[in-house]
């Protein structure tokens, strides 16, 4: 076994492991933290395949901004954990049986059978002034233009969508706060008027009360 | 040296994981959507090793839009999620069924 | 070609060492005697209320997401760097047109006010 193979295992071995762990943990704050260990093995991998601009870009977008994304929407949720993981137990075995079943038939397609070693064989090695960064940039600005631009339109439907969805006017009602100038610029003149009114007779309560009495 | 099987099989373990995920955590929609964002890991991963060995760079091209729109994915995805928790104050995906005639 | 990247991968296992290793051996070396009262939240005072974690303003959200789309536009900026002289004027226009998209979303999110935090 050559070092690279050792190192290709290594990082694919704990990137199947950390997602294991993560759609069995119970929390999923732990769950999202286990995700970033995934895809940072992942991104190892990515790298022995020689695509390192990817690698990168994938350590850098995803690790760096979706799992912070995340995580602050979990914190930001504060779900019941318990009632969350209702019914694994319950679910386990199909969802095994179907995941083996599907990785039999992946096995049967993709499997040293069709793509071994002496079906492909090497891949082209590059020397040490090759730069992968240069090679997926000209024909992403070229010949792939026009799908680039629409990439930026999708990013511009995702800035709308998320402020138009999430984004609550606060109007000054919904929250109340102290005004010190205002407080300090009062006048009593403001809040208190002096009124002249004519002394009212207060009328007989006793006598009343007894007429109410009697109707009764 | 790695085979491109190697690559593929790590690919098919990731999408297998992350299907049985789905499965397992019928209630958390949280976990829902991190299982999608590995589900295109694990195809992203198919199309940088066959890159590698055809040679050929459009795979790479491919993915890196991949990730431009599963990130844009789940920034409208969990979006969406805010919202239904505010309405529902809980995100149980059994009970989003209102729609339902 | 991979070869350069040895000095990263002897970084990353050093790394690990360095942060796993002295936690093993606490865990190996260290007594452990746990009873319940050394288990309880507070040896003193009062019993926890409540779940220590406690609701995020959704604002803190609304900053991520934004921050994530325009991480992505950098992204797209750095092979663009790269290979500026060889893309030429098209290129730098490919490029026009994706910035002003994006600078679309930027004039839509300021005069919404998303930015501004009070």
């Amino acid at each position: 076994m050559s070092f690279e193979q050792l190192v290709f295992y290594a990082f694919a071995g704990i990137s199947s492991l950390a997602a294991l762990m993560m759609i069995t943990v119970r929390n999923p704050v732990k769950a999202a933290l286990w995700l970033v260990l995934t895809f940072i093995s992942a991104a190892g991998v990515w790298l022995l395949a020689e695509s390192e601009f990817l690698g990168l870009v994938l350590i850098l977008v995803y690790v760096g901004a979706v799992m912070v994304l995340f995580l602050f929407v979990v914190m930001m949720l504060d779900i019941n954990l318990a009632e969350m993981k209702e019914g694994f137990a319950q679910y386990a075995p199909v969802g095994a049986l179907v995941a083996l079943v599907v990785f039999g038939l992946i096995y049967l397609v993709v499997g040293p059978e069709h793509f071994g070693l002496d079906k492909t064989g090497l891949p082209v090695t590059h020397g040490p002034d090759y730069s992968n960064t240069k090679e997926i940039a000209v024909p992403l600005y070229t010949q792939h233009a026009y799908a680039f631009v629409l990439a930026a339109v999708l990013l511009l439907v995702g800035i709308v969508a998320a402020i138009a969805l999430t984004l609550r006017r606060r109007g000054p009602r919904d929250a109340l706060y102290q005004d010190i100038d205002a407080q300090v610029r009062v006048r009593a003149e403001d809040r208190l008027t002096m009124v002249k009114m004519a002394p009212e007779v207060e009328p007989d309560v006793s006598s009343k009360n007894e007429e109410e009495e009697g109707a009764k | 040296m790695i085979a491109l099987s190697d690559y593929l099989l790590f690919g098919a373990v990731l999408f297998m994981i992350s299907l049985a995920g789905i499965f397992l955590n019928r209630k958390n929609l949280i976990i829902i959507l991190m299982c999608i964002e590995l589900l295109l890991l694990a195809v992203n991963t198919n199309l940088v090793a066959f890159s590698h060995y055809l040679n050929d760079v459009q795979g790479e091209i491919f993915v890196f839009f991949i990730l431009t729109v599963a990130a844009a994915e789940a920034a409208i995805g969990l979006a969406i999620l805010v919202l239904v928790f505010r309405h529902r104050k809980h995100i149980t995906v059994d009970d989003l069924d209102q729609l339902k005639g | 070609m991979l070869e350069n990247y040895l000095p990263i991968l002897v970084f990353v296992v050093l790394g690990i060492l360095f942060g796993v290793g002295p936690i093993v051996v606490g865990y190996l070396l260290g007594p452990q005697k746990p009873d319940d009262e050394k288990l309880s939240p507070y040896e003193c005072g009062f019993e926890a209320f409540e779940d220590a974690r406690m609701k995020f303003d959704v604002r803190f959200y609304l900053v991520a997401i934004l921050f994530i789309i325009f991480d992505l536009e950098i992204a797209f900026l750095f092979p663009w760097a790269v290979v500026l002289d060889e893309i030429g004027t098209f290129g730098l226009v490919s490029m026009a047109v994706f910035l002003a998209l994006l600078v679309v979303g930027f004039i839509y999110e300021w005069r919404k006010g998303a930015l501004e935090w009070e």
